[in-house]
């Protein structure tokens, strides 16, 4: 086809939406309802991800060590710690440091413990691991066992199953969610490309009998659909941001949340909306053009 | 030239709209094809748009042989036939100027060729006036000249008519035939399919009469001849 042809069913493209624009608004309306309902389960299910993860990241292990080790071994046992896998952090404390917290952390009855001081201090030397996720613990646990530094190594099984399941629930579950809803999404924006189509079948109709060849009928429509796609794709991810950023001002400026714990914030707004805003436009597009083409099939056959 | 070669036309649900018909069409002739509904007129129509296929029998159009035709050819093949029908089919998003210009645009004319042409086309069937107005704001005799304007605009050797004057009052109708008949004095053949009767009568060209799908009559400067 020559440039000018091009040129043409572009600018028809874009005219159309314009003409049929009550049909273009309701077709709009639809495509961005639907997008901004998925737009929000994907907010929230990106959130509670990101939470399950802070969870996931405060599973602890420690690792208690027998008396009187020498310096040199217990710097030794924490360049072995640090070359396993899934530790995000470790941290030694030791039987002194382990005391004074002891003392602090029972406060005004402190004097309970008066009676221990460096000489007869009963707490051991210990590493204290932060583990990435809770997969990691089970491994990191027995490599600590097999040293023979160590005394004891202490995690709480049942925490770290139940955070395990959590998680694996929520992802799962949130995935399905999120799904069902791109799948109902393409289903409406499908359907409502498919009415504006169906509107207008006497029209393709008529230009098949002035002679116009299948493509250059196709086209205005595929930009059209291409349109009526990425648009709502727009206008829902406009909204979702609004009530997005509106969700953040609140949860950040209410001082009774911002001592929850961190676990508990919600992601920043620009974290959330690039994907959010991809996925649609990707969606809307891509299904506006399959839409129009699959659309345009049986009217095409005159 | 148009040759129905014992064209046979069943439709799925049995009924059989044409029956062994023969009928040949020399270039730059006027034929009126006429008959009582059912007759097969309308069939003739779409069998020469290609937009259906005969059950047996062959067409040729200009020593084409239409059944041979694949089908990306068709729309090359319908750039060559002007067409009207009884309700005009103009489309609706787009003005009398737009329509017209867009047979040119679909045969990849140049912007130049359509701006020339276009206005002198729209002149000739007297609706420079109203090149801005769309279809819904246009009487049915404005819309059957515009339809008209979009169907001679690319100099088709053929113009097809399916009762063109059919929606239109007897006055309005004569315009009509006036610039059909005008087209054909440019060279171009015209097959009109009609039922009206005051029309034939007057304008004393080839009637091709039908009746349950068979040609009955035949005559040069004939009549309507038919009663309802």
């Amino acid at each position: 086809m020559k440039i000018r042809t091009w040129k043409r069913m572009v600018k028809q493209g874009f005219r159309n939406l314009f003409r049929n624009r009550i049909m273009s608004l309701a077709s709009v309306s639809a495509i961005a309802a639907a997008l901004f309902v998925l737009g929000l389960v994907l907010a929230v299910v990106m959130n509670m991800n990101n939470m399950v993860s802070g969870l996931e990241s405060k599973v602890e292990v420690t690792v208690f060590l027998k008396e009187n080790i020498r310096q040199a071994d217990i710097d030794n046992l924490d360049r072995q710690i640090n070359s396993w896998e899934g530790i995000s952090e470790r941290q030694f404390i030791s039987r002194q440091e382990a005391l004074n917290t002891w003392k602090e952390e029972w406060g005004d009855k402190r004097y309970l413990l008066d009676g221990y001081n460096e000489e007869n201090n009963p707490l051991p030397d210990s590493f204290r691991i932060t583990v990435e996720k809770p997969e990691f613990v089970e491994e990191i646990v027995e490599k600590a066992k097999k040293s023979s530094m160590v005394e004891k190594v202490q995690y709480s099984k049942d925490v770290v199953d139940s955070i395990t399941n959590i998680a694996s629930t929520a992802r799962v579950f949130g995935l399905m969610i999120v799904g069902v809803l791109i799948a109902m999404a393409m289903v409406i924006i499908h359907n409502t490309i498919r009415i504006s189509v169906y509107s207008r079948r006497r029209e393709i109709n008529i230009m098949k009998y002035i002679g116009a060849t299948d493509w250059y009928i196709r086209w205005p429509f595929l930009m059209e659909g291409m349109l009526l796609g990425l648009i709502g794709a727009v206008v829902s991810g406009g909204l979702i941001g609004l009530v997005y950023s509106l969700l953040e001002k609140r949860m950040s400026s209410s001082p009774a949340q911002s001592n929850l714990l961190s676990l508990f914030q919600i992601l920043p707004l620009n974290i959330i909306l690039y994907p959010i805003l991809a996925l649609f436009i990707v969606v809307g597009g891509i299904v506006g053009i399959s839409a129009s083409l699959l659309s345009m099939r049986k009217h095409l056959r005159v | 030239m148009i040759q129905f070669a014992n064209v046979t036309k069943e439709y799925d649900n049995g009924l059989r709209a044409l029956n062994d018909v023969n009928l040949a069409v020399q270039n730059g002739e006027f034929v009126f094809i006429v008959g009582p509904s059912g007759a097969g007129k309308s069939t003739l129509i779409k069998l020469l748009l290609k937009e259906i296929e005969p059950t047996s029998g062959k067409l040729f159009v200009d020593d084409v042989d239409l059944s041979q035709m694949k089908r990306r050819d068709i729309p090359f093949y319908r750039r060559n036939i002007g067409v009207v029908f009884q309700d005009f089919r103009l489309l609706s998003d787009k003005t009398v100027y737009e329509n017209v210009a867009y047979a040119m645009e679909i045969i990849e004319a140049s912007g130049k060729a359509i701006r020339r042409q276009v206005p002198a086309v729209l002149s000739m069937v007297g609706l420079a006036s109203k090149a801005n107005s769309y279809p819904s704001q246009l009487s049915g005799g404005e819309q059957q000249r515009t339809a008209l304007a979009r169907a001679l605009v690319n100099n088709p050797s053929i113009l097809l008519a399916d009762e063109p004057t059919g929606n239109l009052d007897s006055a309005t109708a004569a315009d009509i035939m006036k610039i059909i008949n005008m087209i054909n004095h440019r060279g171009t053949t015209v097959l009109m399919a009609t039922h009206a009767k005051e029309i034939v009568n007057t304008m004393k060209k080839r009637v091709v009469t039908f009746q349950k799908g068979v040609v009955v009559s035949d005559m040069e400067k004939g009549e309507y001849f038919f009663e309802d």
